[in-house]
């Protein structure tokens, strides 16, 4: 029986395989290989996110596709939960689009599991033209010398601050070398003069420790994936004791309130609750158009010393290997990365763009607050040391871990030393399977 | 009753093919792969291994969230079933009269149900519980200035989640209010004949007749239970928590599968579940001779 | 004291309706019904109401229901769709899924439903096991498979991969109708065999009227769990211009962008209508039962 049950789902599987690619429902002609521009192709091109970059991307699809009357593009467009739903069965029947919008988090899942087509070539034989792109940040998307994902832009971390609420309190930041004391007292005094939390949660915490880290010359993960690459749990019990005191002294808020935020519309910032907001520089733009508090962009917390920094690949375009079209998906990536008309649609919402050129030519187009996001991404990219690879494979597991126990430890269940062994432990164990 | 048997297998059959056909070609290859996907390490992306047993051993010897998600889906069930259909069956009594207003009352009453899993719904309930919400505007306006904090404790959080269930006991209300209109008058004619009054036309009467009815929703509920997915998903974004208090079965499995590529385990989990599920509605089923009654015996 | 006061209050009444408290009693059933309504209407109204306020205010004035200002600009603006899809492509699409949906689920399930209840034959106790555990393992598990089966049979983004399943039964509603038909007694069955029908005849002509209250009670269910269903969309459907409500309306949000809450909130205020008419028209089917049930 167990030999009927394993010889027929090894078939399904294998059949799912095993190139359905074929039979596609997109109409993509099958026998059409790449290369003669001038045949009929359909491109299945698929993203996440709101509203605005579907209503954007469908306008540079739409130019596209004037330029190339030949290319036929099928748009395919989710939100970020429903997008990774559909992404996983599509991988799994071999039904992947030619273009995938893909992230940091999900790109060694699907690289390192042979989904996903190494893009070198393409940009070294200038079908992708990477002349006006830094190095580092090209290579973002590489997983080895393996480049699973293109990079589309950059963010960079950043505390925005609620000047009205800092000034009411008396603190002056300086943002250019303020320290982490700094900022706990700033937090604190921002409390004790508005009844306002000082900053928000720093939430979550996968993003917020591995930068604690780098501003102490330390990593989170190893350079190879296989377990954590700080030795000193102390430093584990610094950060999150510093929450833990600021939880006492109701600067910052317990997890709970945080998860009650239900859109960057409630976010505390926005709402006035917090002086101080931990986030990704791209955050900026919602959060100025959401409230008229005036806002600056400051660069986190002793960043200088240890060029703690770097730009992060706010996304990237990837091929899959079932593509029938690859060299017309990198024709696309091309177009999306270097046209300046389609950048000038595209701005900031992926990041402030790779190419210098591009950014150059973008700046006169740029409102006040888009400026200022690109002004803050140029000067901080002049301390800036190289992104840490991208999440090797469990890094998911790794995120939840540490941010369940980020929890535990800010509702007081544990200490911050307790905490500090049982993440190393969870997340040794999980990491040591990629040994 | 048994009529030439023969003809009743061929007509048997006849009737129920859709089923036999629609399972076959939709249903019971996917349940055999999953079972097989059970004793292996399957990631989605590449070929599934062989383990053997590992992921059942892992989930009852390794796992600790595996019993929390137990202990949190078992509360749930054993808390929100009961209550959901007292409640439903309360207000489908409430309901089944006849007056104009009637149709427009259980329409009101299905309301809530139908908005169901949107992401409107997840909105409003975090609004009603949270810390500056309704529920701790209502206790200020009434004098009391102490807030309650239902997300801070995984019990708490996991009451909301319940209360939410029992607010959307539409469904399970229209099933009792078609069953309710399916007992003849008569028999409440003749029980005010012989002077009965209305608790003793509800305990003789009501439930007796309205038992299939009450075994339907007590079976489907219960399953449904089980595998609440949605509310949990968009009310805790995902995560299950506070501290895992709302980390229900479906969502660990979810978890599992989807974020953690660990498709083996899932299969697992949900196999462990279907037999806790299949033994429960057993139980329901054999126990149900001796309070279900049905008016006519099996044809 | 209150009872004493109220007492002879009512008795002239009764003089003249000629039915001696009854009023009373209808106005305190109005009140507790209505009054509970209410309550349980509060988090919809709460949905209204959000439809009508800017979208950066909705979460500020959570605890208001008065939107201030009052705008109705959300409904033209979620009304203009995503992308260059108007909501109406969304909602012609959910309407067309769900329909045929409906049909199917309701037809298909009568039918086995009976089988199940009425017939005895070789296998039964199995086929209705089967069709039980079919609902009890999750779907999470058997969604990877069953989308390479459609892959394989060529349906992938069509509608056929959600619509087409319904028209072999649906379990909640084959259970469903055989607690009903069980509930029927058997005498009538007989009764029309003596009268010369056969098995299909006695479906359609006696069975079928009697659990008409259980078809509505299906339909409305069915109709209402395909409106919401949003998983199978998200796996089967593709190009936008395919999307039905349920996923249309995610469409409008975004955790990294500032999200049009208020044309999410007007659209579900919009898809709600469909759901709520169904519900109005079918429900007095069920109202109904109380006459041919009593045939007995």
């Amino acid at each position: 029986m167990k030999k009927v049950v394993l010889s027929l789902s090894s078939l399904m599987l294998a059949a799912g395989l095993a190139g359905c690619g074929n039979d596609s429902s997109s109409g993509t002609s099958g026998e059409t290989k790449e290369g003669s521009s001038n045949e009929e192709i359909t491109l299945r091109v698929a993203w996440w996110g709101g509203q605005p970059r579907h209503d954007y991307t469908m306008k540079v699809i739409e130019m596209y596709e004037k330029e190339h009357p030949n290319v036929n593009i099928e748009a395919e467009f989710a939100n970020w939960d429903d997008y990774w739903k559909k992404l996983a069965p599509m991988a799994a029947a071999n039904q992947l689009p030619d273009i995938i919008q893909m992230d940091t988090a999900y790109l060694s899942q699907y690289g390192e599991k042979g989904q996903l087509e190494d893009l070198t070539p393409y940009t070294k034989d200038g079908t992708i033209n990477v002349e006006n792109i830094d190095e580092t940040t090209l290579k973002g998307g590489n997983i080895g010398d393996k480049m699973y994902g293109f990079n589309m832009g950059s963010n960079v971390l950043s505390v925005i601050t609620n000047d009205d609420m800092l000034k009411q309190a008396g603190v002056e930041l300086n943002s250019e070398n303020w320290t982490w004391d700094d900022f706990e007292k700033a937090a604190i005094d921002v409390q004790k003069a508005t009844g306002k939390y000082g900053t928000n949660p720093m939430n979550p915490p996968d993003v917020f420790f591995p930068y604690y880290l780098r501003t102490q010359g330390e990593r989170f993960y190893k350079e190879d994936g296989t377990g954590l690459a700080y030795k000193d749990d102390q430093l584990f019990v610094d950060f999150f004791e510093r929450q833990v005191r600021l939880i006492k002294a109701e600067a910052f808020p317990t997890p709970d309130v945080s998860a009650q935020v239900k859109g960057l519309e409630d976010d505390f910032i926005v709402k006035g609750n917090a002086a101080m907001t931990w986030n990704y520089s791209n955050q900026y733009l919602g959060f100025a158009q959401l409230t008229d508090a005036p806002l600056t962009l400051n660069l986190p917390p002793e960043q200088a010393e240890n060029k703690a920094l770097f730009l992060r690949p706010s996304m990237f375009f990837s091929v899959p290997k079932s593509s029938q079209h690859k060299e017309e998906a990198a024709k696309f990536i091309d177009f999306f990365t270097n046209d300046v008309e389609a950048n000038k649609l595209i701005k900031g919402d992926r990041g402030v763009p790779v190419s210098s050129e591009i950014i150059d030519a973008l700046k006169p187009e740029l409102t006040e607050d888009e400026l200022k996001i690109f002004e803050y991404v140029e000067s901080a990219s002049e301390t800036a040391s190289p992104a840490d690879p991208p999440d090797p494979l469990g890094s998911a597991e790794v995120m939840k871990a540490l941010k369940d126990i980020s929890d535990q430890i800010l509702f007081e269940k544990i200490s911050p030393e307790e905490g500090a062994k049982k993440f190393r432990k969870q997340a040794d164990e999980i990491l040591s399977r990629n040994a | 009753m048994k009529l030439r048997p023969a003809g009743e297998n061929l007509a048997g059959y006849a009737f129920i093919s859709p089923f036999i056909i629609g399972f076959l070609a939709f249903t019971i290859i996917p349940m055999i792969v999953s079972l097989y996907l059970s004793f292996t390490s399957y990631d989605l992306f590449s070929a599934p291994q062989w383990v053997g047993l590992a992921n059942y051993v892992e989930m009852f010897t390794g796992d600790e969230k595996y019993w929390t998600t137990i202990k949190v889906t078992f509360t749930y069930v054993l808390a929100g079933v009961p209550l959901r259909l007292t409640f439903a069956l309360i207000v489908a009594m409430l309901l089944n009269r006849a007056s104009r207003m009637v149709g427009v009352y259980r329409t009101l009453f299905y309301l809530p149900s139908i908005i169901g899993g949107s992401v409107a719904v997840a909105i409003m309930w975090r609004n009603i519980f949270g810390n500056e919400g309704t529920i701790n505007q209502i206790l200020f306006f009434m004098g009391i200035d102490q807030k309650i904090y239902w997300y801070q404790e995984p019990t708490s959080a996991l009451w909301t989640l319940i209360l939410l269930s029992v607010w959307q006991f539409g469904s399970s209300m229209l099933i009792f209010l078609a069953g309710l209109k399916n007992i003849s008058p008569e028999y409440y004619e003749a029980a005010s004949v012989d002077g009965a009054n209305p608790f003793q036309k509800f305990f003789k009467i009501t439930l007796p007749l309205l038992s299939p009815i009450i075994f339907f929703n007590l079976v489907m509920q219960t399953i449904s239970a089980f595998m609440t997915f949605t509310p949990a998903y968009i009310i805790s974004k995902g995560e299950g928590g506070p501290l895992d208090g709302t980390l229900l079965y479906s969502l660990y499995l979810f978890q599992k599968a989807f974020n953690f590529f660990q498709m083996g385990y899932a299969s697992a989990m949900a196999w462990v579940m279907l037999l806790i599920v299949g033994l429960l509605t057993l139980i329901l089923f054999k126990t149900s001779k001796y309070w279900v009654h049905y008016e006519s015996k099996e044809g | 004291m209150k009872a004493l006061q109220e007492t002879p209050q009512a008795e002239p009444r009764q003089l003249r309706i000629d039915k001696p408290k009854f009023n009373w009693k209808k106005w305190l059933y109005h009140l507790v019904t209505g009054a509970f309504a209410l309550l349980m209407l509060y988090p919809i109204l709460w949905l209204l109401m959000s439809s009508f306020k800017e979208s950066s205010q909705v979460f500020v004035t959570a605890h208001s229901l008065i939107p201030d200002p009052f705008i109705i600009s959300n409904y033209a603006q979620g009304w203009e769709g995503i992308a260059g899809q108007s909501f109406g492509t969304f909602i012609k699409n959910s309407l067309i899924i769900v329909g045929f949906s409906t049909i199917g689920a309701v037809i298909s399930s009568s039918l086995i439903a009976y089988g199940f209840a009425r017939i005895s034959f070789k296998g039964k106790a199995f086929w209705f096991a089967c069709m039980m555990v079919s609902m009890m393992l999750p779907h999470e598990v058997v969604m990877i498979p069953q989308y390479i089966i459609f892959a394989k049979i060529g349906w992938l983004n069509s509608f056929l991969p959600i619509i087409v399943p319904q028209f072999f039964g649906h379990a909640f509603f084959i259970f469903l109708m055989v607690q009903f038909i069980r509930n029927i007694p058997i005498e009538l069955d007989e009764a029309a065999r003596i009268d010369g029908c056969g098995r299909f005849g006695i479906f359609y002509k006696v069975i079928l009227p009697l659990i008409v209250p259980a078809m509505a009670t299906a339909a409305i269910f069915s109709f209402y769990w395909k409106w919401e269903d949003l998983i199978n969309p998200v796996l089967y459907l593709n190009s936008p211009e395919k999307y039905p409500v349920s996923l249309a309306l995610k469409l409008f949000l975004d955790s990294e962008t500032a999200s049009n809450w208020g044309a999410m909130f007007a659209m579900s205020v919009v898809s709600l209508l469909p759901v709520v008419l169904i519900f109005f028209l079918f429900q007095r089917y069920i109202v109904e039962g109380i006459s041919t049930s009593g045939l007995k």
